[in-house]
């Protein structure tokens, strides 16, 4: 017959059953997540979740495997659970954390034949050590070394030690010898609290600690089979008869006694309870409590307590008293009758904070509610406080109370994100694994709860969904997420990368959408690649910038593909100026990106770009014949180049088989032989044919190069239009007042008027004036 | 003369809050990297990081010695190495090779990079590539926004204008988007946002999102501007091509300011030595004179001299107590105010010797006759002229662009000769330059006709339609290659003059327009235009919208992407409505933002500039043009 393994809530609700196929367990224990961990004989741990399911598997190593677990222990430190394994070699290996596995073996204790009558874990200095007793002595394991220690003020005559116990916060040690004697200490073994002797030799079944944080009174509990005996720094033990088998799990601030039929808790009476309800306590708590009894039976007694407490100055004290005892009341009656007291000695205090009193009042009903045996939640005040809200959401979600636990949100006003938000999100995390339910259901199912609350995440819903193997549903999940960037990681991973793309494009954000190209690129083969890329051109132009600093050869395929020969032509006239040395190179890319061009049914670029070749070749022999530089001058200035050279005929040559237009010919001719200041040349040239620019350019550029003699020569055969203009850049004013005079033109006769400076102009000035009046006359 | 501002005019929000943000973050940044290290800025960053953090406070955070990223081996022999560059491959391969180099060497250094405004994933991939990014760790700097004036921020970003307009690259919208970001996290939202432009238009979604996504943080928030306007460069180049007369366009169209502030070579100084001089608001005399048409300037700088000579005078007189004060608390004064006097007034005649010299008169003219549409033949000749002489390859390339744009194209006869012309006069590369030209619509080719055929009108509506359905990206369509070219080239139709003629751009004067006296925004290109884009601001606010507009927005080919966007509930108070913030995405002109002004004036508004970066037609040209490695 195979064993069941149950699980229950603390009220004894069922939670869970099922078969045990495995091996043998011989260890059960709670992690801090809540997870049930099992170690096998074999040294395999399985781990199951709150409601059975399995979650996942972890070995502790060969050399338990070969062994055998002969012992176990699931223990718990500030960085998670450990498990700490007892071989049957008599070796221990250990994990300070299943949740990041470490396996730890500890060194071997010499000439040890025999299994340790009794062991257990400590913590120090976030060390994990290991405390073992081998007939009268007792080990320390660490790291490296194995040490042999012997508590401060043991009793003599121990033989053997048949159990220990350290303290929830592994501060405190206690040990149980063979004959009946308790020892107390720190978990160093180097100060004693206190002894005790029970007199009992039997070994017992269970020895915890049972104490407060903070609290002064130490105390051991031991079990056995229907005795119970608590333990202190007291003459006198007390003790308990217990009606059925019983085990008993040590907590933060006391001790759960488990039985088939019950389950209690025992704990040291908190100071305040104490206080209030000690026998003729007049403790100023006590006090309030007695006045507000009396107050609600309408006696004047009420006034007398009060007054007695305001003598003494003590009813701040008091308040606070009643407040905190109300905290460790499990019975709501009673609690309300502290509360109500409280609030009862509030009234006549002038100035007494009310968060306190605000804060105890709702914490109290969410303990009510978790521990309603529904719920099965029997958290103390303290453990509450330690636990932290966000922790007691977390194991709601892990109990799948998600309307709870939303309750719990709204009714202490948690901000959104953390509260309701996240307990949807999990919720929804819980819908998708819920196999039996189509993906459309599951789908819309979520999306009515979730609607659009801030905070909630559809990608990490829909990323679990993919985890639990829905694709479909994780895809229909993604689309209610309405950040289109969120959605990208996921549909990468679920390799839907062209879906992907899109979202990346429509989120806007550039890098996004590079890091799914990059996915795509080594995804895809080149052409599909190229194929995707074209049907997005934002991605395009993104990668094609990418290409041109950093691949230029894809850059080319890219174009290609597109039969962009355009482009393609531009991409080969970059390639000549930028790499290509050698003349011979240069025209070779030319004539590609020619040809390019053509296709491109571009014939203007492609014939400019056979005229370069052309302009290139002879550049170069230019070079050669003439020497000089002219290798990507302009052709203007190859020209210039010539002349100013001296190469006259060459450069006409140049100029005819190029067809440079008469015009630019002529401007290109005037500068360069005014530069040269060859003026007779240039009186030659200008008299060589008509001047398709006319003569004020002649005019100009004499005077440009300060020779007034030349330039005067050409302003007379200036057009008569621009006569007047000529003759005022010589200087000569008169005769341009008498030209402008002439043509009766109005803007000529001010600009003339305007150049009239000083004295000489005088009279020129005073004819443009008489000139102007008779026009005005007529 | 300067214009006083009106007494109920809306004070600026204080813009200083971004500066000190952005040094806090560098220091940090720094900061991560304790010890003493040798700190690398890229060229075009070193004027912005000044005005942010000076070299004595990265001395305070053990900066050892500064270098400029060149294309040469690093000098440097600290253990420790800081790179401050912009998210480029270039800049990454730099600094690739030069671990690469160390690793070679047998040296461990410490590398830090600090990518400016963000980091690209490129960038770390490039990093990967090379085999170098565990070897250096990345940062980021969110400095995006630089206020450069009282009124003016900047991303300074010129080549957002290259890579958005020419190469379609999306990547700075995202910078955009989180600039608008900050501001609205600490200036309080905007609600009234309006804006034309496909860049726009995605910019302010993807802000949209961003505000979504952090939410309630500023919701409760009064807002303390109260409208923005987006607006894409591309929607109007023309403003951005012509010669600016403003006297603060003018400064940058001869003497390029840098950042916001000048260096005035000796011609200017009248020393041996050149200067580099601020300018901003707290300039006063650049103050006053900053948004007049340059045929005022020179008056109003003598009139100046002389109000400062009399002050000076008033020393004579004095007796000993009233001299002590004047010297105490006047002279220093006037002693700066004489300074910034003499460096404009040697700014205006160096202007003054430029354009003379140039026949800026006839310039002027024919770009006036352009904008008008008058006398085309007479215009593409003097064009011709002007690159046969080869008077300036830019200059030229802006006049053949300014004729494209406004006549729609050029015809195809001149559209093939002016190109050969250039060729001819300036080289055989500018091939390219052409082709760049083409794509963002800055130079093209007539149709046949100058009017959509049918075919056509079909094409450009599906194309649009599409483009609203996947919102921009143009998506599954069949053969998209082929489509966006068909797009893009109908896209970039300008509509020049029929937008001119709806939009009134051409004032018509009766008799001489009175530069002194302005009567419209027109005054900042001598009465002939109104700024298209400053027309499109101030007709829509006056509207609250886009309605009544619906023909101009056609024309502008932006049917999809002018938006407006009113919050419901109205929190903003008087004051705040009357303070608009005008996002220029490509860059803006200093006459856009003198004419601005001006309309502020008018209207009692204040306007508040954010540019990716301050432009004018010869840098829109350089951005086009391709030149020899």
């Amino acid at each position: 017959m195979r064993p069941v393994l149950e699980i229950y809530s603390a009220s004894g609700m069922p939670l869970a059953s099922l078969l045990w196929k495995s091996g043998p367990v011989v260890a059960l224990g709670w992690s801090a997540e809540e997870e049930l961990l099992c170690v096998q004989e074999d040294g395999a741990v399985l781990v199951y979740g709150l409601h059975g399911d399995f979650r996942r598997h972890f070995s502790m190593g060969n050399e338990v495997l070969q062994n055998r677990v002969l012992d176990a222990r699931i223990f718990h430190t500030e960085f998670g659970s450990g498990v700490a394994i007892l071989t049957g070699a008599y070796r221990f290996t250990l994990s300070a954390n299943v949740g990041d596995l470490k396996l730890r073996r500890m060194p071997e204790v010499p000439g040890l034949q025999s299994a340790p009558s009794c062991w257990t874990t400590l913590c120090h200095d976030r060390v994990t050590h290991i405390l073992l007793a081998v007939g009268p002595d007792l080990y320390l394991l660490d790291h490296a070394t194995c040490s042999t220690v012997t508590p401060a003020g043991l009793a003599p005559g121990v033989s053997s030690f048949l159990q220990m116990a350290v303290s929830f916060t592994y501060r405190y040690l206690a040990l149980f010898t063979d004959t009946g004697y308790i020892w107390m200490g720190t978990a160093s073994l180097k100060e004693k609290l206190c002894e005790f002797n029970c007199n009992i030799r039997a070994p017992p079944k269970q020895m915890v600690w049972c104490s407060r944080p903070r609290s002064k009174e130490k105390a051991v509990v031991v079990a056995w089979e229907r005795r119970l005996m608590v333990v202190g720094n007291a003459p006198e033990s007390i003790q308990f008869v217990l009606d059925e088998d019983s085990y008993l799990v040590p907590e933060l601030d006391g001790v759960r006694i488990f039985s088939r039929s019950t389950h209690e808790f025992l704990h040291e009476v908190p100071v305040a309870s104490e206080e209030i309800f000690k026998i003729a306590s007049m403790a100023p708590g006590a006090l309030l409590l007695e006045a507000q009894k009396e107050y609600e039976k309408e006696s004047q007694k009420a006034d007398e307590y009060l007054r007695e407490i305001q003598e003494l100055g003590q009813l701040v004290q008091a308040v606070q008293q009643c407040i905190e005892a109300a905290g460790h009341e499990h019975q709501p009656d009673m609690q309300k009758s502290l509360l109500r007291a409280a609030s009862f000695g509030k009234c006549f205090l002038d100035r007494f904070p009310p968060d306190s009193f605000v804060r105890m009042c709702q914490d109290l009903r969410v303990l009510n509610a978790i521990r309603d045996y529904h719920i099965g939640i029997p958290l103390t005040y303290s453990q509450y406080k330690q636990l932290t809200i966000q922790v007691l959401l977390d194991r709601l979600v892990l109990r799948r109370l998600y309307p709870l636990a939303i309750q719990i949100c709204e009714y202490l006003r948690l901000p959104e994100v953390q509260g309701v938000s996240r307990i949807l999100a999990h919720w929804a995390c819980y819908k998708v694994q819920q196999k039996d339910v189509s993906d459309e259901d599951v789908a819309r199912a979520i999306n009515q709860k979730l609607g659009d609350t801030p905070g909630v995440s559809y990608s990490d819903i829909a990323a679990r969904a993919y985890g639990c193997g829905r694709t479909e549903l994780a895809i229909k999940l993604l689309e209610y997420e309405p950040r289109s960037g969120e959605q990208v990681p996921l549909l990468l991973k679920m390799k839907r990368s062209k879906l992907a793309l899109s979202k990346a494009i429509e989120s806007g954000d550039t890098d996004l959408v590079f890091t799914v190209l990059l996915h795509l690129k080594n995804e895809l083969n080149r052409g599909d690649f190229f194929m995707t890329l074209r049907n997005q051109p934002m991605a395009l132009s993104l990668y094609r910038q990418f290409c041109k600093h950093q691949e230029l050869d894809t850059l080319k395929d890219l174009y290609n593909q597109d039969d962009n020969h355009q482009e393609l032509g531009s991409f080969h006239i970059r390639a000549s100026y930028a790499s290509e040395e050698r003349i011979e190179g240069r025209v070779a890319s030319l004539q590609t990106a020619a040809d390019a061009f053509y296709k491109a049914k571009n014939e203007f670029a492609a014939k400019a770009t056979e005229d370069q070749m052309r302009l290139l070749r002879l550049q170069r022999r230019l070079e050669d014949e003439l020497g000089g530089h002219f290798l990507d001058l302009s052709l203007h200035d190859t020209v210039t180049t010539l002349i100013l050279g001296g190469h006259n005929k060459r450069a006409e040559q140049l100029a005819r088989d190029f067809r440079i237009p008469d015009k630019r010919l002529w401007w290109l001719k005037l500068a360069a032989l005014a530069n040269l200041e060859d003026w007779e040349e240039l009186e030659k040239f200008s008299k060589s044919k008509k001047s398709p620019i006319g003569y004020l350019p002649f005019v100009e550029i004499c005077m440009k190069q300060h020779n007034k003699y030349e330039a005067k020569k050409y302003a007379s055969r200036v057009s008569p239009e621009q006569k007047v203009k000529a003759l005022l850049l010589v200087g000569d004013v008169a005769q341009a007042a008498d030209v402008a005079i002439e043509h009766r033109n109005e803007t000529e006769l001010s600009l003339v008027l305007s150049h009239c400076t000083g004295a000489t102009d005088g009279a020129t000035a005073d004819k443009i004036q008489r000139a102007r009046a008779q026009a005005q006359k007529k | 003369m300067a214009f006083p501002h009106r007494l109920d005019a809306p004070e600026l929000p204080d813009f200083s809050m971004l500066k000190r943000l952005a040094r806090d973050q560098l220091i940090y940044l720094l900061e991560q990297l304790p010890g003493k290290k040798d700190l690398f800025i890229e060229a075009d960053l070193m004027s912005p990081l000044d005005r942010i953090a000076n070299v004595s406070i990265l001395k305070q955070h053990e900066v050892d010695k500064l270098y400029k990223v060149e294309n040469k081996p690093a000098l440097s022999s600290n253990e420790q190495l800081c790179f401050l560059v912009r998210p480029r491959i270039k800049n990454m391969r730099y600094i690739a090779n030069l671990v690469n180099a160390d690793k070679l060497a047998g040296r461990f250094r410490k590398y830090k990079v600090i990518l400016t405004p963000q980091k690209f994933y490129a960038c770390e991939m490039v990093l990967e590539e090379e085999g170098v990014y565990g070897d250096v760790s990345c940062d980021e700097w969110a400095f995006s926004l630089l206020p450069l004036d009282v009124d003016l921020l900047s991303m300074e970003l010129p080549e957002f204008f290259r890579d958005y307009f020419l190469e379609g690259d999306q990547r700075w919208i995202n910078t955009v988007a989180q600039a608008l970001h900050l501001l609205s996290t600490l200036y309080g939202p905007f609600p009234n946002c309006y804006g034309i432009g496909r860049c726009a238009k995605m910019s302010y979604d993807l802000w949209r999102k961003l505000e979504e996504e952090e939410d309630s943080e500023t919701k409760g928030r009064r807002p303390e501007i109260g409208h923005i306007f987006l607006l894409d460069r591309d929607m109007d180049f023309v403003t951005a091509l012509c010669s600016q007369v403003v006297y603060e366009g003018l400064v940058d169209d001869t003497f390029r300011i840098k950042c916001g502030s000048v260096d005035f070579g000796p011609e200017v100084t009248s020393s041996d030595k050149s200067l580099k001089v601020l300018l901003n608001a707290e300039d006063k005399v650049f103050n006053e004179i900053r948004n007049e048409h340059f045929s005022n300037v020179f008056g109003f700088l003598s009139q100046k001299a002389r109000n400062l000579q009399a002050q000076y005078d008033r020393r004579r007189g004095m007796d000993i107590k009233q001299m002590k004060n004047f010297v105490s608390q006047e002279l220093k004064g006037l002693k700066q105010e004489h300074r910034l006097l003499s460096l404009h007034i040697g700014a205006c005649e160096s202007i003054m010797k430029k354009k003379t010299k140039q026949d800026f008169q006839e310039l002027i003219k024919t770009e006036h006759a352009l904008l008008e549409g008058f006398n085309i033949r007479e215009s593409t000749s003097y064009i011709e002229e002007h690159i046969d002489r080869q008077v300036s390859p830019i200059e030229s390339l802006r006049l053949m662009c300014l004729l494209s744009i406004t006549e729609n194209g050029l015809i195809p006869k001149d559209y093939r000769s002016l190109k050969t012309q250039y060729l001819q006069s300036y080289g055989p590369e500018h091939l390219l330059t052409f082709s760049n030209l083409r794509r963002a619509g800055l130079l093209t080719e007539q149709a046949p006709g100058d009017t959509l055929t049918a075919v056509e009108n079909k094409v450009s509506k599906l194309v649009t339609d599409k483009a609203a359905d996947t919102r921009w990206n143009l998506a599954q369509i069949s053969s998209p290659g082929k489509i966006t070219d068909a797009f893009s080239s109908l896209a970039k139709r300008s509509n020049f003059r029929a937008i001119s003629k709806k939009l009134n751009l051409i004032p018509r004067v009766d008799g001489e327009y009175d530069l002194k006296v302005p009567r419209d925004m027109a005054y900042v290109f001598s009465g002939a235009y109104v700024p298209l884009s400053c027309r499109i601001i101030e007709q829509v606010l006056e509207r609250r919208s886009w309605q009544g507009l619906d023909e101009v927005v056609r024309l502008l080919n932006c049917s999809e992407f002018a938006f407006t966007d009113m919050a419901k509930e109205d929190k903003a108070s008087s004051e705040s409505l009357r303070l608009i913030l005008v996002v220029f995405l490509g860059g803006c002109t200093f006459s856009e933002i003198s004419a601005l002004r001006f309309l502020g004036r008018e209207k009692g508004y204040r306007f508040i500039f954010l540019t990716t970066a301050i432009t004018n037609s010869a840098r829109l040209m350089e951005a086009m043009s391709e030149v020899k490695a």
